[in-house]
């Protein structure tokens, strides 16, 4: 299933600041014809993706088509034929699905960031302030996942309650969503009283405004973030060129105001 | 093969159809029995889920039925819970995103009955609600088992409403189409045919039964068995 990108006016303050950030960048004359990249990005990506985008193109005057979805939807895609430039995923595993099946460009997935689970609530919730605790509060009904067979975020979210020793009392109580940013509206919308969800998405503006997070425990395997080139992709320069952008230093430091670690 | 998610899906549909036909009767009968203004825009309101994405749909109950709207606290307060990742929340879903299917036939079953036949029983004495059970309901007989076929097997196929609003619990908001989505997504391509083999298997012979049985009725009506 593909999301369509929203929050518009958060992510036109981002955008504004950023395009200020990257400023420097834009020295280098856009001479070629303006070209597009299409990129399957998971879900978490979609408060990041449209940032990066714009200064992206603003840098090289190169355009990123964007289609969101969870990892696993996009790698079934992919898989059966999607033609596609770059697989953004949210972990190694659906990535080297596509390595496996000879259709990556490179041997490897390659990493481009590392994601951070958190527990969210909003602020109106009777469960503020917020600590890890609240899992287990009795007043708890429902509890936001994502599917841990498509959805990393998921995957990560379902160790960490298991090795927290928590999973059995929050088992009942856990409502599935089909990816992480799903994960999100179920709780923003206030039908799930807590979410385990994705920085990204927490530290955008609107989130940061009607609720609080606190980190999971760091006890769940590394969300490690790694994309793959797709080798039947006309525009496979462009696709890598965007990914060493992606991994560059300057990049690579401005991720963790977005929500996420960077590789090195 | 997941017989929890059969078992909830035949259950949702079951539950819709007897629904909605309470519903969609008096309604499809309300919309032909008259002309105008309202009679129209509530037909083309009837109408709208056919246009409305069902993920879009289901994303509107989803903030509806929450806390944050006055409906939503409502609902909250005599449910106990809310409305969404239940079974309930599936139903009312169900019952919107299915409503033309139920609605469409009868209004033209009911459309095309001679109203000479009604102002006859109108002038010899009979009650509007003997007119409907012995008039009105035999006389479209075929419209109603059409409507609660549609509504049943559209249900039975119903993805995009409950994958927004159901939250993916088994034996409660896991239907077959959420369970075969799942397993497509997992790469289990086996059991994702086993389950869309099921679901066809279950809408083939729905379907077959709505042509099957209206004809051997009229067969029946030939040979005055159908007072």
């Amino acid at each position: 299933m593909r999301m369509i990108s929203k929050r518009p006016r958060a992510l036109l303050a981002a955008t504004l600041s950023f395009s200020a950030l990257f400023g420097g960048l834009t020295s280098a004359p856009a001479q070629a014809p303006a070209k597009e990249i299409h990129v399957d990005a998971a879900a978490d990506l979609q408060t990041v993706l449209p940032v990066l985008a714009q200064a992206y193109e603003h840098a090289t005057g190169i355009k990123l088509k964007v289609s969101y979805g969870s990892s696993a939807t996009l790698a079934t895609q992919i898989l059966n034929g999607e033609p596609t430039d770059l697989f953004l995923s949210a972990d190694y595993t659906f990535p080297e699905k596509v390595v496996a099946a000879g259709l990556a460009d490179t041997g490897d997935p390659i990493p481009y960031a590392k994601g951070t689970l958190v527990l969210w609530a909003r602020k109106d919730s009777p469960l503020q302030p917020l600590h890890l605790e609240a899992l287990t509060d009795p007043r708890v009904k429902t509890v936001a996942i994502a599917n841990a067979d498509h959805a990393p975020y998921g995957r990560a979210a379902m160790s960490a309650l298991e090795k927290l020793k928590m999973l059995d009392q929050v088992k009942p109580k856990l409502v599935v969503a089909e990816n992480i940013a799903q994960t999100a509206q179920f709780v923003e919308s206030g039908n799930a009283q807590l979410g385990l969800i994705s920085m990204t998405t927490a530290s955008t503006e609107h989130f940061t405004q009607i609720g609080t997070f606190v980190l999971v425990p760091n006890v769940y395997p590394e969300i490690r973030q790694c994309a793959v080139v797709l080798a039947k992709s006309e525009h496979r320069a462009e696709a890598h060129a965007f990914l060493d952008w992606l991994r560059s230093p300057s990049i690579q430091s401005s991720l963790p105001k977005m929500g996420l670690t960077p590789v090195q | 093969m997941d017989i929890e998610a059969l078992l909830l899906t035949l259950r949702l549909a079951l539950s819709t159809t007897a629904l909605l036909l309470l519903i969609a009767l008096p309604l499809a009968w309300w919309i032909v029995s008259g002309r105008g203004f309202g009679r129209a825009l509530v037909q083309a309101i009837v109408a709208l889920p056919l246009v409305l994405p069902p993920t879009v749909l289901g994303f509107y109950l989803l903030v509806m039925m929450g806390p944050l709207t006055p409906i939503g606290r409502l609902l909250i307060r005599l449910v106990g819970h809310p409305l969404a990742f239940s079974f309930a929340g599936l139903l009312v879903g169900s019952v919107l995103y299915s409503l033309p299917f139920a609605v469409q036939p009868l209004v033209s079953g009911f459309s095309s009955i001679d109203p000479g036949y009604l102002e006859a029983a109108n002038g010899l004495g009979a009650s509007p609600g003997r007119i409907f059970r012995t008039i009105i309901l035999p006389l479209s007989r075929r419209s109603v088992l059409t409507s609660i076929i549609l509504t049943f097997t559209h249900t039975v196929g119903e993805f995009g409403v409950v994958l927004m609003l159901g939250g993916n619990i088994p034996g409660a908001t896991r239907t077959m189409s959420i369970s075969l989505y799942d397993q497509v997504q997992e790469f289990d391509y086996a059991a994702a045919n086993r389950t869309a083999l099921t679901l066809i298997a279950v809408a083939l012979a729905a379907l077959f039964v709505i042509y099957l049985l209206p004809g051997r009725m009229s067969r029946r009506a030939e040979r005055g068995e159908l007072a």
